[in-house]
């Protein structure tokens, strides 16, 4: 039995007749299923556990990478089979998985191909998309070896990718830098702050480190956010979970 | 005006990096790096590094870069600063700017005029010549021994 995990946002008027449309795909193919409207405050670990016991055999979620993150950062210790029909605006993620947005979503789902995906860990929590630190006075540990800081205790940016391209704003001169992940690695993107302008940081070219396990810490608490939830910590180890969760992905897969 | 806007291309495509997804590893040019320092895939230090360094592929170090510890590398390009010993498997690039204080162990050397080297150099190529020589000499120490017992 399939179990679609639908998104708040896709009560909107605009989406409806695309939902009708996907869900008219899904009978068709016979892979049509039981239908959970997620709330702004639902535990979706939860309901995929009561799901797995009621018999799914796979759970899809329906909607874009903020649903995506916010599902499987809770659900990522379930053991069953995920699914994801991207809907409307911001889906970079399902471009990385192999997904096409909207209704051809569905012959996705329907052919089955599975892979097992990485998951990036840190402090007890899972992080599907990105983990980002904002500028901010901090050190780095890789993999116990080796530390990094900035020349002059200069404030830096941290961004941890795991499926979720990055994208930072750069001059006009340069332009945007786009940082695109790859599964099987976690890559930590470090970007010291050069100085400060009268509308935004003047930043350096961003430093790159691909590792296993990463340490930062600061005497000062940062803000983390990861998968669009913040906090403030003053030290987290992140890790690369392996092969933690069972995705049904694209051909077009960009790893 | 059709050739013109032709002959206006390759001009930027060879202001682009040779092989940006070949790199890695990349430390920053305001960053430090602190401790032994390896990788998988190359590595471009435009920063400074205090630690050994080692990656089996390309190593690069970049102008106002500085490494203070051995290196070992597959291949390297540098023109920045090394003060420690270099080992590379294969070849050395040394840039007009490159200041290296220490040994060099390579394959291929090739060395713009310019760069500053204070230290040993060995290639692997001379070193499959050296045991034939030092059985010529002793040869030719048996043959004076002989010579000596004769007389």
């Amino acid at each position: 039995m399939y179990v679609y995990l639908y998104d708040n946002f896709l009560k909107q008027k605009k989406f409806a007749s695309t939902i009708k449309a996907m869900e008219t795909r899904l009978t068709d193919f016979g892979i049509a299923g039981k239908i959970i409207r997620l709330q702004n405050y639902s535990n979706s670990k939860e309901i995929v556990d009561d799901e797995i016991k009621r018999g799914a055999s796979a759970v899809v979620i329906v909607g874009n990478d903020t649903t995506f993150g916010h599902v499987l950062s809770r659900a990522a210790i379930c053991k069953t089979l995920f699914g994801f029909l991207p809907v409307g605006q911001e889906n970079s993620i399902a471009e990385v998985l192999g997904i096409p947005v909207g209704i051809d979503s569905c012959d996705v789902i329907s052919r089955r191909r599975k892979v097992a995906l990485d998951v990036g860990w840190f402090n007890n929590r899972y992080f599907i998309s990105r983990l980002h630190i904002p500028p901010s006075d901090i050190t780095v540990q890789y993999d116990e070896k080796f530390s990094v800081s900035s020349r002059g205790r200069a404030k830096m940016e941290l961004v941890v990718c795991n499926l979720q391209p990055f994208e930072w704003k750069g001059t006009r001169r340069r332009g945007d830098i786009i940082v695109h992940p790859q599964d099987g690695k976690l890559e930590a993107f470090l970007r010291p702050v050069l100085g400060k302008k009268i509308i935004r940081d003047i930043y350096e070219d961003p430093s790159v480190f691909p590792f296993e396990e990463m340490t930062v810490s600061s005497t000062t608490p940062f803000l983390v956010e990861a998968d669009g939830k913040q906090s403030k910590e003053t030290k987290i180890t992140i890790r690369l979970a392996k092969n933690r969760i069972k995705m049904i992905v694209g051909r077009d897969r960009k790893f | 005006m059709f050739q013109k806007s032709s002959e206006e291309m390759p001009v930027q495509n060879e202001e682009l990096p040779k092989d940006p997804d070949n790199v890695e590893t990349v430390v920053g040019p305001s960053v430090h790096v602190e401790g032994d320092f390896n990788s998988e895939g190359s590595i471009l230090v435009k920063g400074s590094v205090a630690g050994n360094v080692k990656t089996s592929q390309l190593l690069t170090v970049e102008e106002g870069a500085k490494i203070s510890a051995n290196v070992k590398a597959g291949e390297a390009v540098v023109a920045g600063e090394i003060s420690g010993n270099v080992k590379v498997a294969n070849g050395v690039e040394l840039k007009a700017t490159a200041r290296v204080a220490g040994d060099i162990s390579c394959k291929i050397l090739s060395i713009e005029a310019g760069a500053l080297v204070h230290g040993k150099v060995t290639m692997k190529g001379l070193e499959s010549s050296k045991p034939s020589v030092t059985r010529k000499r002793g040869l030719t120490a048996k043959v004076k021994e002989e010579e000596v017992s004769g007389q």
